[in-house]
């Protein structure tokens, strides 16, 4: 991993600085000014980021994503897509969970920087090819956000994972890195999984990988 | 990819293109059409030409094999023509909107043996390395076909006839491919502060830089590393056949050898979107309407950055997290 060369952080594990976007972006540039995933994971947030944005930022980042919340949602989705809508052209990719889709004929105005990122076991749907397929059908300028942690909860043995590589490969934009707990929270990558990894990862050298968990060292 | 294939490839990458797309599972379609609608025009243009005995050289999209009806005829004669067959040249190439781009570099004849003899210092010209520079990495003979070939020769020989180890890159020519295209860049700087800050220009020219002047200096710098792999003896012959195909296909079977197919499908993909826009009229008048101050806000402008970061990436894992990436650290910069 460390031979990687596009490597940056989720600011989604930085909780004590939660909201704080300016402290966020220190923080993950510290880490690595590369690339960064900037997290509203909760709806709450977005609005916070969206403002902070606006006002165009000066970021070190050559690689800028925003993953778009997943928790806490109780704005119309239409209301939600049309404030996603409103992030600046230099955000390279939007991240959007499937089970957070409602209706995807919304997100088609994200165009190429809609990234749909692949779920875990606990997520009653985007865990698999079959699964996605649909969504990309309606969606045919989306990515595909490769999250190699949430492929592995969904097959041990990473073969579905090699699946939707295979499947979508032509649309990764990024991959998300880390282990995960029991509870398929994620955790910091361990030397087993990086193993484990490897052979898909070496299929995604030429785009960024955020860290989803603090780097183990 | 069986060892054999990839040792196949890498001698002879003609078709690589091609390869890719079937191992990886991509698809290409505007490279794809516009090698054949170069190819088809080259066969028309040699036709026209068939009773001109001097070397008569297409430079740019010709030699890259990405022509579209809206690219230029950036010609050049080799040697010292008469008159007669510069006006045959005229009446074949160029017209109707299509003349050369740079009018002191194409248009006109030249002589090899400057090619050959003035390489640095003084006398080797901006216009004598863009001129021996497009000959190797994208140029096509359209009449005169051997002639072209021995200046190629010459050329590569003038590189390689002295110094050159075996298995090692051949650092005369890979220093004067990255000082080329190093000059690029700053040329297009320079190009900027000579029209006071408003090269109409511009946008065009920032856009070429991220894709089709990356594919030109990465489908040169690529065979010059992989001469590692062969004698000194060996060096001229791999990079003249290396050098035949379009860089599209040397990049091609770079990715395929290397084992990173589907980072190639991806970087090539990329620039595929890039030869789709440029064969289309609107898209190419828009770019030429655009100027610095406005392309920040233009959705065509954001696709081509999108476009170069992608193809860039693609590269880069190329160079740097292959096999390759030893040779990239330890040539690239001294």
């Amino acid at each position: 991993m460390s031979q990687h060369l596009t490597l940056g952080c989720s600011t989604g594990y930085m909780y004590e600085q939660r909201g704080d976007w300016p402290g966020l972006v220190r923080q993950a540039a510290a880490e690595c000014s590369f690339a960064v995933e900037l997290a509203a994971l909760s709806e709450p947030e977005l609005p916070g980021l969206v403002r902070y944005l606006e006002t165009g930022p000066s970021l070190p980042f050559l690689f800028v994503s925003v993953h778009a919340p997943s928790k806490q949602r109780h704005v119309p989705e239409v209301d939600l897509v049309a404030m996603l809508a409103r992030l600046p052209r230099s955000i390279d990719a939007i991240v959007v969970h499937p089970d957070a889709i409602g209706d995807p004929s919304l997100y088609r105005g994200l165009g190429r920087t809609l990234a749909i990122e692949n779920m875990d076991s606990r997520k009653p749907e985007g865990q698999t090819v079959e699964q996605l397929e649909p969504l990309f059908a309606a969606l045919p300028d989306a990515g595909l956000c490769f999250d190699v942690a949430h492929a592995k909860s969904v097959d041990p043995t990473m073969a579905e994972g090699a699946r939707i590589l295979d499947a979508f490969g032509d649309r990764l934009r990024h991959v998300h890195l880390s282990s995960l707990d029991d509870d398929c929270h994620h955790v910091p990558l361990t030397e087993d999984d990086e193993s484990l990894f490897g052979p898909l990862l070496s299929r995604c050298r030429d785009v960024p990988w955020i860290l989803e968990a603090p780097p183990s060292s | 990819m069986d060892p054999r294939g990839a040792a196949e490839l890498l001698e002879n990458p003609a078709g690589a293109l091609d390869r890719l797309a079937a191992v990886g599972g991509g698809s290409f379609p505007n490279l794809v059409a516009a090698r054949g609608y170069t190819n088809a025009e080259l066969d028309r243009r040699a036709a026209e030409l068939a009773d001109v005995e001097s070397a008569v050289v297409l430079f740019g999209s010709w030699g890259r094999e990405e022509l579209t009806s809206q690219s230029d005829d950036d010609w050049a004669v080799l040697g010292d023509p008469s008159e007669g067959v510069l006006t045959r040249c005229r009446e074949v190439l160029g017209g109707a909107g299509r003349e050369p781009g740079q009018q002191d570099l194409f248009g006109l004849s030249f002589l090899c043996d400057d090619l050959v003899r003035n390489i640095g210092l003084d006398a080797d010209t901006n216009t004598n390395l863009t001129r021996r520079m497009l000959l190797l990495l994208e140029s096509r003979a359209v009449a005169g076909r051997d002639a072209y070939e021995r200046c190629v020769a010459q050329v590569l020989h003038a590189y390689l006839g002295h110094g050159v180890r075996d298995y090692r890159p051949p650092r005369f020519l890979l220093n004067d491919l990255i000082r080329y295209w190093r000059t690029i860049c700053v040329d297009f700087e320079g190009k900027r502060r000579g029209a006071g800050g408003d090269d109409p220009k511009y946008a065009e020219r920032n856009a070429k830089l991220r894709t089709s002047r990356k594919v030109l200096f990465a489908g040169g710098l690529l065979p010059v590393l992989l001469c590692h792999q062969k004698t000194a003896g060996e060096m001229q012959d791999f990079l003249a056949r290396q050098l035949a195909a379009p860089p599209t296909d040397r990049l091609a079977a770079a990715f395929i050898t290397q084992g990173a197919v589907a980072e190639g499908v991806r970087a090539l993909g990329a620039y595929d979107r890039w030869i789709g826009l440029l064969s289309r009229p609107e898209a190419r008048a828009e770019l030429a309407a655009l100027r610095e101050a406005d392309r920040e806000g233009s959705e065509l402008f954001e696709s081509i950055r999108e476009i170069g970061d992608e193809l860039q990436r693609g590269l880069l894992a190329l160079l740097y997290e292959t096999r390759l990436s030893p040779l990239t650290r330890w040539y690239g910069l001294f």
